[in-house]
């Protein structure tokens, strides 16, 4: 039998409900641990080598964003904007698909999953050179 | 139902009772995977705080339940979810670990390789856990180096 993928939801939404919970587990998580919200999760790039990874301030940027401290987000990780807006315009497609008003999703093409694959990638490179300048290689 | 019954041309699987509104999926979807990772690690963790009660009382009795807790990690993740594809997590949320190419269960000292390769998912931000949320067939980078993927039980 060949082994064919069938998604109830489509990456975006996967990624948005990842968040979700990562939200929820997030706004207890200093609660169970610490009061001060300064225990993110470490970088293991970072901690094992001093260089930080694309994701580097994401803790922090999250946090800011959830407080509504626009500035501390750029400062932080302004990619974070952008993973807001995805989570932001997925989220009443998620919700559709979850009240079942929209059929299951139509998988990409190759080309577009290509595409998006580089574009993602073109993001990543363009965030680690904002966190290399940030701490100071760059 | 926006989709009644299983009704969708050349569907690979017809008839999926537990889950009539979606399409059946070849591979166990992430959150399956992570439920089942966190079950797996409880009863560890709840040894370790017992230990940890009497760590200023005796750092003997603490150590014997630190390795209560490695033994549980050994059989449960290497020795069961190796020789039968599920741990008691996979287990409880009906999924289990196998083999790409065979379908099979990959074996003690495999699964011990394969949570040795999670080091790869963790070294890079923790991205390789979230593989599965967009690879094609739901693997993280340790089913990849392995050639493992997990899939409905």
């Amino acid at each position: 039998m060949p082994l064919v993928v069938r998604r109830g939801y489509s990456v975006p939404e996967n990624l948005t409900l990842a968040g979700a919970a990562a939200a929820v587990a997030g706004s207890a998580y200093p609660f169970l641990l610490a009061h001060d919200g300064n225990h993110g999760l470490p970088c293991p790039l970072r901690a094992l080598t001093g260089v930080p990874c694309p994701l580097c301030g994401m803790t922090t940027a999250t946090v800011a964003l959830a407080h509504g401290e626009w500035r501390a987000v750029a400062a932080a990780n302004p990619f974070a904007y952008l993973i807001a807006a995805l989570v932001a315009a997925t989220a009443p497609v998620l919700t559709a698909r979850a009240l079942g008003w929209l059929g299951p999703p139509r998988p990409w093409s190759p080309g577009a999953r290509r595409r998006t694959g580089w574009a993602v990638a073109g993001l990543a490179m363009a965030s680690w050179l904002v966190q290399l300048h940030r701490f100071g290689f760059l | 139902m926006a989709y009644p019954g299983n009704a969708y041309p050349g569907d690979p699987y017809p008839g999926n009772p537990g889950n009539p509104g979606y399409p059946a999926s070849a591979y166990a979807n992430w959150g399956q995977r992570v439920g089942a990772y966190l079950l797996d690690g409880l009863p560890a963790w709840v040894l370790i705080g017992i230990g940890s009660l009497f760590a200023s009382h005796s750092f003997l009795i603490y150590l014997l339940f630190v390795l209560a807790a490695l033994a549980w990690l050994v059989y449960n993740r290497w020795i069961q979810m190796g020789n039968t594809g599920q741990s008691l997590g996979k287990r409880t949320l009906g999924i289990r670990l196998v083999k790409e190419t065979t379908g099979e269960p990959i074996g003690a000292g495999m699964a011990f390789v394969r949570d040795i390769c999670h080091f790869v998912d963790s070294i890079i931000c923790y991205i390789g856990w979230l593989f599965p949320l967009w690879d094609a067939k739901r693997q993280t980078l340790a089913d990849k180096i392995v050639g493992t993927v997990v899939v409905p039980a």
